[in-house]
């Protein structure tokens, strides 16, 4: 509807006025006129009131990429507020969206303001908002503009980047710049210990109380400092359990990117360089890269994801990553293959940590003898001997539980490749 | 089907309880004189529909209903104001009503807006009333009559052509 039209109301004003006087003139009804007298006063305010323009509607949000949690408001524009008394907005209700006020219904006196609607989204991903529609309503409620359907907006809900440090050094640093400390000595800040001078070395490092107490030149030696390339596995697989949002009860999925993004975040802040695969039916592979720039394209990546029944492990995960590199894979681990490709990159000689995802999306229901959950508890007890059996070839599995999760797991990887290996 | 969609707000609802009730409540004023059962019947429940609908056509019914059995009545006592304050409070309680759907709450500005605008509206009522109780209408002089048929012809014109709609 593009034109102002007679509202209801209106409309029964004009009756009530029209017909009223009608019956007191034509038929003598005296009682009639009584009745009609204010609605006559209703109608001609309101006919008087009719607006002669054209407005143009037009919302907009303040922002289209966020957080889960955060939120953005959506602002209305009218072009030409000439004779508009009131506006009312009314938005559809999307599945993962909040809107303030609750139902998305706001109404507001043009001389107040127009009225803004607030979105929050509470789940990672993409989100439509749902469809909105505006009404103008011009003085005494006689004329109304609309309802207008205005265009859909949506969202780029990227992960809640979760609370995590980790004080843990990546076990086999492999860059040339970083925050980690290196295996060999070199030019770095970390103090390594000091020794006899020795031609070559910097007169700068030279430490005079040693020098002085012993008789003899003494040197500061440092450890150089190092980066790490850390690939992240994400697996988009499936999604169990029902996701409750931000503020309800997490799925699989929902714990997977929650922490990948959690995780690339920590290294890319630490200075490392972080590479993604996610191993969905249409998987995306990021390279390694550092930097605020890439941490965003990392957290797109991850808000990108999406689970589809089609979709199949995969035999090996290629990540193009040398012996040096770790790799985080992050899954509830329910398919053999994964569990086989995961084995095989421990086997080729890359530091690989498996981070469980499951929480408890596969609890079991209060009836325990019920058929979905005896299924329930016969997937888990097989997923348990997969990761029994993963384990067993060295692969360290931690379930997911925010920050300091990895800590202990790094220390111990950490600690076993500084030991001398014999290779055939 | 549910009266009303789930998350309504309470000054809404309020509002649809005043359209249902007010039509009602000017039907009673009439008791102990029991109206047709036609009317008894028609009022609640027009007004329960309006009151679901408060932007429906169907809103002119319950008070036509009304108006109507009072005129047909045609007694001019104390009790015609009063249903006249009744009627026209119930069609702006819907006014207020239709401007958004019944999850929108009342918008306490706009509301006082609409007492004053119904204050306002309700000055013609005392002066129509005691005019057509201390006039005698023998006294009215010639062509009065006519005037009034033409000058309500020239209005039903009017507000036909300012209510059509302009499709643009």
């Amino acid at each position: 509807m593009t034109s102002w039209q007679p509202t209801p109301a209106l409309v029964r004003a004009c009756l009530l006025a029209l017909g009223g006087v009608t019956a007191g003139v034509v038929l003598g009804q005296e009682v009639m006129v009584v009745l009609a007298a204010p609605f006559v006063v209703v109608a001609a305010m309101g006919l008087a009131a009719r607006p002669r323009t054209a407005p143009r509607v037009t919302a907009r949000l303040d922002h289209h990429r966020l957080h889960e949690g955060q939120g953005s408001t959506s602002r209305l524009d009218v072009d030409d507020l000439a004779g508009v008394e009131h506006v009312t907005r009314v938005a559809g209700v999307a599945p993962h969206v909040a809107t303030s006020p609750p139902y998305g219904a706001v109404g507001a006196l043009v001389d107040d303001g127009l009225p803004t609607l607030r979105f929050s989204p509470r789940r990672w991903g993409r989100r439509d908002l749902g469809s909105e529609r505006v009404g103008l309503t011009s003085a005494w409620a006689g004329w109304r503009w609309g309802p207008l359907d205005l265009p859909r907006h949506g969202l780029s809900v990227l992960p809640q980047t979760a609370p995590y440090d980790s004080r843990a050094e990546v076990p086999q640093p492999d860059g040339l710049v970083g925050r980690h400390r290196s295996r060999r000595l070199g030019g770095g800040t970390e103090f390594e210990g000091i020794r006899p001078f020795a031609t070559g070395d910097r007169l700068k490092r030279i430490t005079w109380p040693v020098s002085l107490r012993t008789g003899e030149l003494h040197v500061i030696t440092t450890r150089a400092e190092q980066d790490a390339g850390v690939w992240l596995v994400v697996d988009g697989l499936r999604d169990i359990g029902v996701s409750g949002g931000v503020d309800g009860a997490a799925s699989t999925l929902d714990l997977t990117v929650r922490a990948a993004a959690a995780l690339a975040e920590h290294h890319v802040r630490t200075g490392d360089r972080v590479g993604l695969l996610v191993v969905a039916a249409d998987g995306t592979r990021v390279p390694l890269g550092a930097g605020p720039r890439h941490l965003h394209r990392l957290h797109g990546t991850l808000a990108r994801v999406r689970t589809e029944a089609r979709s199949v492990p995969p035999e090996r995960l290629d990540l193009g990553a040398g012996a040096g590199s770790v790799v985080h894979v992050l899954s509830p681990m329910l398919f053999t293959p994964l569990v086989t490709a995961t084995a095989s990159l421990q086997r080729s000689g890359a530091s690989v940590i498996v981070v469980d995802t499951l929480g408890e999306a596969m609890s079991a229901g209060t009836d325990r003898l019920a058929l979905p959950s005896l299924a329930a508890r016969m997937q888990r007890i097989e997923r348990d001997d997969r990761l029994r059996r993963l384990a067993g070839l060295g692969t360290p599995v931690v379930p997911w539980r925010g920050p300091g999760t990895l800590d202990t797991v790094l220390h111990l990887l950490a600690r076993r490749a500084q030991v001398p290996k014999v290779r055939a | 089907m549910r009266p009303l969609a789930s998350g309504a707000a309470p000054s809404a609802l309020a509002l649809r309880a005043l359209v249902l009730a007010l039509p009602c409540l000017a039907l009673a004023l009439a008791l102990p004189e029991v109206p047709h059962w036609f009317v008894l019947l028609g009022v609640p429940v027009s007004a329960a529909v309006w009151a679901r609908t408060p932007d429906h056509a169907v809103g002119v019914v319950p008070l036509v209903l009304v108006g109507g059995w009072w005129a047909s009545h045609d007694v001019l006592d104390w009790r015609v104001p009063v249903v006249a304050v009744l009627l026209l409070a119930a069609h702006l309680a819907a006014v207020l009503a239709a401007y958004g759907p019944a999850t929108l709450a009342v918008d306490r500005r706009l509301a006082r807006l609409w007492l004053v605008r119904g204050l306002l509206a309700l000055v013609p009522v005392p002066v129509t009333w005691l005019a057509l109780r201390g006039l005698d209408p023998a006294w009215a002089p010639p062509g009065t009559w006519l005037a009034a048929g033409a000058l309500l012809s020239a209005l039903l014109l009017v507000t036909a052509r300012l209510t059509r709609s302009e499709a643009r």
